[in-house]
């Protein structure tokens, strides 16, 4: 077993409360290295491509690295991967902080979860030692809340991973949460809470040896001291909620469920706007030297804010209310449900109301209590809660009338915070993407915004570097490093190759990394095409194909251009699309 | 000529936009940086640093500093990383 790991993972049925431990092979762990990556291939072994993803079989993986543990800034993460019930694809969400450093502590390089248990339960991991608790008196409990009562009852040193009211109803973009961060997109809330877990409880003193401790260390300090530099600067001082200006600045804001790609309030809800109302303090994960969370004082607490739960709840809702945002938001954060998934599907059905398709006259663009009263909704699954709990592609299946022309999804999970008809790059990402739209997953609205391409006129050209983004992802997401660290390397793949050799002894170069770096996105690949993917998948829909952005005539986008671009991705992935 | 500011530019200049005469993103920057020190940190001899880009219009992301620059056009300095 090399160094930075332990060389197996727990695998858990709460079905029976059995726990084995199943040996890894070094090539596997050398082949995936961890997180998103070693979690996609446990999945693949575990049939989880054609389990239902909300059944007993279907297993639910908890994916460490072999950097958590390290002095390595930002490298306390872990990725949750399951098959999504939201999109019915790769799922791969991953949260940072203490429930890495303590899960790996039990001895394991990842938790398998599959069954479902007899009653709602809390999973406590004590230093690899498993047992089921009830959690009935949790039944319902806000997130934060069952964090808080789960760790008086079992120590202060357990770290708490769980779902909120949203995850034992089964709503389809249930988050799981930590320590207020949250495994956010695609639905793995719903998949633990289909298993009847509330919470999983993890602590240990199991540590891994490093292969060259002082050299490991020596990098560490390097790599923090640069993350204290400009290429961070924006994340600890303003947030990423600073992005709302500048997208709106460049007509790429979505607004009113992607009518619009600008909106006239934005400043409202500008970092310097909300702080001026709402007292801001500055938090970080553990292990970690940038601190970009930004929490704005809210009813004695803090709300967290990013750019894509503001943009969500936000703009793309029509809303202008800062305040009425930060309730949105918490409340989100409370019943454990993703922000941008959220704010896509009740911006889909404001239009739905506006055009006449849904009789519910109180959900109206611009009203924050609409879009509070609609969470709650969500939430409890009641009135038109339940439709808008299935997301918006299933919900306009249900509505009809054409209305998936405008649902703001890819493969059924909503898009993010970026204007494809403006952003034409991120537009092939979020095309490709195997887990559905989403920017965590392809990076390219960096190639947008850089001289690169024209951010307009997306051509053969642009396919490379969306490439290069998403493969430069799946490394990071693996490996696990904050994608906010990215700006202070000067040549990641040699650095992150340093790094890895460094944890693990083993002799990686950059090519080396590359190379895992296109296994895992062809991974996940294959499982999508286990899963029942077909190529009529791999587009936007037809809002953004069919009209250019409107106040915007320069950022068009046909479906002949997304399809010529999607062929040459294919192409030079060497996959065809079949 | 026209600046906007935004993100961390617009943090260090403290304000949002501002009128210079510059002929070249060159002389643009070598302007700013003048007239406001705390941008020195994201402007060096050979440009920006990587963690800020320049836009022109709102259209044409420029680098070189040789990138001729016309009376009426508005140079947006942000930064680079713009998502989230």
């Amino acid at each position: 077993m090399p160094p930075g790991y332990h060389g197996c993972y727990l695998r858990i049925d709460v079905s029976t409360g059995r726990a084995e431990r199943v040996p890894l092979a070094d090539a596997v762990l050398r082949q995936y290295i961890g997180g998103s990556g070693l979690g996609t291939r446990l999945l693949l072994d575990e049939g989880g491509a054609t389990a239902d993803p909300l059944s007993p079989d279907a297993p639910l993986v908890f994916a460490f690295s072999p950097l958590v543990g390290t002095p390595l800034t930002t490298s306390a993460k872990f990725a949750v991967v399951s098959r999504s019930p939201l999109t019915e694809r790769i799922n791969d969400a991953l949260a940072g902080s203490g429930f890495a450093l303590a899960g790996k502590r039990c001895g394991c390089d990842a938790i398998v979860i599959v069954g479902r248990a007899s009653r709602l339960s809390v999973l406590v991991i004590d230093d690899g030692e498993v047992r089921l608790e009830s959690a009935e008196d949790l039944r319902g409990e806000a997130c934060p809340v069952t964090e808080e009562k789960v760790r008086s009852r079992l120590g202060a040193d357990f770290r708490i991973a769980s779902i909120g009211p949203a995850g034992e109803r089964g709503v389809r973009y249930a988050t799981i949460s930590h320590d207020r961060r949250h495994a956010g997109r695609g639905g793995s809330g719903a998949v633990l809470g289909s298993k009847n877990v509330k919470a999983v409880a993890v602590r240990g003193t199991q540590r891994c040896d490093w292969a060259d401790p002082g050299a490991l260390v020596e990098l560490s300090r390097d790599v923090s001291q640069r993350s204290f530099g400009p290429a961070t600067a924006k994340y600890r001082e303003l947030g990423t909620a600073t992005n709302l200006l500048t997208l709106n600045r460049f007509g790429a804001l979505p607004t009113r469920n992607f009518q619009r790609g600008t909106f006239e309030q934005a400043p409202n809800l500008s970092p310097a706007e909300l702080s001026a109302r709402y007292p801001r303090a500055r938090a970080s994960c553990v292990a970690c030297t940038i601190g970009c969370e930004h929490l704005y004082e809210l009813n004695d607490a803090g709300v967290r804010v990013e750019y894509e739960s503001l943009f969500a709840l936000g703009s793309l809702c029509g809303v202008a209310d800062g305040g009425a945002v930060l309730r949105a938001l918490q409340r989100c954060d409370e019943l454990g449900i993703d922000t941008i998934s959220t704010g896509g599907t009740i911006a889909f059905a404001m239009e739905c109301v506006e055009r006449g398709l849904l009789d519910e006259p109180w959900l109206a663009f611009g009203s924050g209590d609409a879009v509070l009263h609609a969470i709650d909704l969500i939430g409890r699954r009641e009135g038109i809660g339940r439709m808008l709990a299935e997301g918006s592609r299933r919900a306009a299946l249900a509505i009809g009338h054409d209305s998936l022309a405008f649902a703001p999804q890819v493969k059924g999970l909503e898009i993010p915070g970026y204007e494809p008809r403006a952003l034409q790059t991120m537009a092939l990402g979020f095309a490709v993407g195997a887990r559905g739209a989403d920017h965590n997953r392809s990076g390219a609205y960096e190639v947008d915004f850089s001289d690169k391409v024209d951010r307009r006129h997306a051509t053969i050209d642009s396919v490379r570097h969306a490439i290069d983004t998403e493969d430069r992802s799946a490394l990071m997401d693996s490996l696990i490093l904050c994608k906010f660290l990215r700006g202070v390397f000067t040549d990641f793949h040699a650095e992150a190759a340093d790094m890895l050799t460094k944890v693990t002894g083993w002799d990686v170069t950059p090519d080396e990394l590359r190379t895992t770096a296109r296994r895992i996105v062809g991974a996940k690949r294959e499982f999508n095409l286990m899963a029942g993917w077909t190529p009529k998948e791999d587009t936007l829909p037809e809002r953004f194909l069919t009209a250019p952005l409107p106040g915007d005539p320069a950022a068009a986008l046909t479906r002949d251009r997304l399809e010529e671009l999607v062929a040459e991705y294919y192409r030079q992935r060497g996959w065809t699309n079949s | 000529m026209h600046v906007e500011f935004l993100g961390i530019p617009r943090e260090r200049a403290g304000v949002s936009e501002v009128e210079i005469d510059a002929e070249t993103l060159g002389q643009a920057l070598t302007t700013l940086a003048a007239r406001f020190p705390a941008l020195r940190e994201l402007i060096t001899a050979g440009g920006l640093h990587g963690s800020v880009a320049a836009n022109l219009n709102g259209d044409q992301f420029v680098s070189d500093p040789n990138t001729s620059l016309a009376a009426g056009d508005r140079l947006l300095l942000l930064s680079a990383d713009a998502g989230g």
